[in-house]
């Protein structure tokens, strides 16, 4: 018996690997969804989530939420920490791609009819992981705190603010006081590594849940 | 009555459609393709993020207000509609209906898309209705994102 045989062996008789596994490995996946590139992208925004959750830890390790030090901390990752820049310029183009992949997974569930009945609710977590990946790029804009960063988000809340009933209360929660300072900066910081990350991990556990009970769609 | 019955007769043909679907294990076929695509990836965003890393301007300056200011290339469109739409309805101030329009009603309508679209067809030729409503919404938000660099 092989080394790794006897690992395995080991688990297997411990926590029945056997049985768990076999029904995930051997889950047949429908031809026509392994060959079109198209039901890569929902994967391709995953794996873009994945990339931006290593890369933003690293990044939270220097980064400094605070109007004095955010912007120095920012110019202290690009110059000075080792693959400082490679990392901050990596979460950048996840980050965008991911917005990219999430937006055209959309149109394919779209245009191929994808959320139809049983997978209606799938839609509806869909639209809110969309919703959700947006803010995430939202919040994410401000930290750096440099010209343009303070500005968008300026403009940003303003926009939010001036949606009927609700604005004033998103402008509120999101300032955190009457202009975009201190306040602004700390509920940001808050809302892009702790509230966000949070609820998009529980819906995408849902999402995934879903597409493995109902199966993957026919075909168009 | 006989157009239901003439429908219910269609959603039962598709239904008694005797589908074979062919299909590759998970292990290893599904996943070597995943993992090939994702190094592909996961190899680009690595080359992007070296050849043009990611910028940063001026410190903020709350009394230097920058020309242009852009948002995300996410958010041009709301921009461009902010901008498009110069009309009050009624006592409703334009400002309000460019917001209100691109955020709150559209993000309704897309989270609204499967219990409006009751046509139970996936075949594209019978969908027309939603296609078209689909090219429509695609080609308005390229418009209004357009419309927000052009006329900034
Ligand atoms: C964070 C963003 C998202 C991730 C990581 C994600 C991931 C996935 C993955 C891996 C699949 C399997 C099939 C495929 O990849 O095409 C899938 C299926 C699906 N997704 Fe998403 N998705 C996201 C956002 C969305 C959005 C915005 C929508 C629609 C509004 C959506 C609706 C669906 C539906 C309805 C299915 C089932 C499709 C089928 O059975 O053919 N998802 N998603």
């Amino acid at each position: 018996m092989k080394l790794e045989d006897k690992i395995f062996k080991w688990f297997d008789d411990r926590f029945k690997l056997k049985e768990l596994l076999t029904p995930i490995i051997k889950h047949p996946a429908p031809e026509y969804a392994v060959t079109n590139p198209l039901y890569c992208l929902g994967g391709i925004a995953f794996l873009c989530f994945l990339i931006l959750v290593g890369t933003g830890v690293f990044l939270a390790m220097y980064y400094k939420p605070t109007p004095l030090e955010a912007y120095k901390s920012v110019e202290h990752i690009m110059t000075a920490v080792p693959m400082g820049s490679l990392i901050r310029s990596l979460h950048h183009w996840a980050a965008n791609t991911m917005i990219a992949a999430v937006m055209l997974h959309m149109m394919r569930i779209y245009f191929m009819g994808a959320y139809k009945k049983p997978r209606e609710l799938n839609w509806v977590v869909g639209v809110t992981l969309l919703l959700i990946t947006t803010t995430f790029g939202f919040s994410g804009y401000l930290l750096p705190w440099d010209q343009l960063a303070f500005w968008a988000t300026k403009i940003g809340t303003g926009i939010a603010g001036s949606i009927p009933i609700l604005g004033q209360y998103i402008s509120l929660i999101l300032v955190g006081g009457t202009d975009i300072g201190a306040e602004t900066m700390t509920r940001f910081f808050a809302i892009h590594v702790m509230i966000l990350p949070i609820t998009i991990a529980i819906l995408l556990l849902m999402h995934f849940a879903m597409v493995r009970i109902q199966g993957i769609s026919g075909r168009l | 009555m006989s157009l239901i019955e003439i429908e219910k007769h269609e959603v039962e043909e598709e239904r008694h459609e005797p589908v074979r679907i062919r299909g590759f294990p998970f292990f290893p076929h599904f996943l070597l393709r995943e993992v090939v695509v994702m190094c592909l990836i996961a190899g680009s965003l690595i080359l992007m993020a070296s050849l043009y890393p990611a910028g940063l301007l001026k410190p903020a300056d709350p009394f230097d207000t920058p020309t242009p200011i852009y948002p995300e290339w996410y958010f041009l469109y709301v921009f461009g509609f902010l901008k498009f739409w110069t009309w009050d309805i009624g006592p409703i101030e334009a400002k309000v209906i460019g917001v209100t329009l691109p955020m709150v009603l559209w993000y309704g309508l897309l989270f609204m898309v499967p219990f409006i679209d009751r046509n139970p067809s996936s075949d594209i030729r019978k969908r027309k209705f939603a296609v078209a409503m689909g090219v429509i919404a695609l080609l308005g938000i390229l418009y209004f994102t357009y419309y927000s660099i052009v006329y900034h």
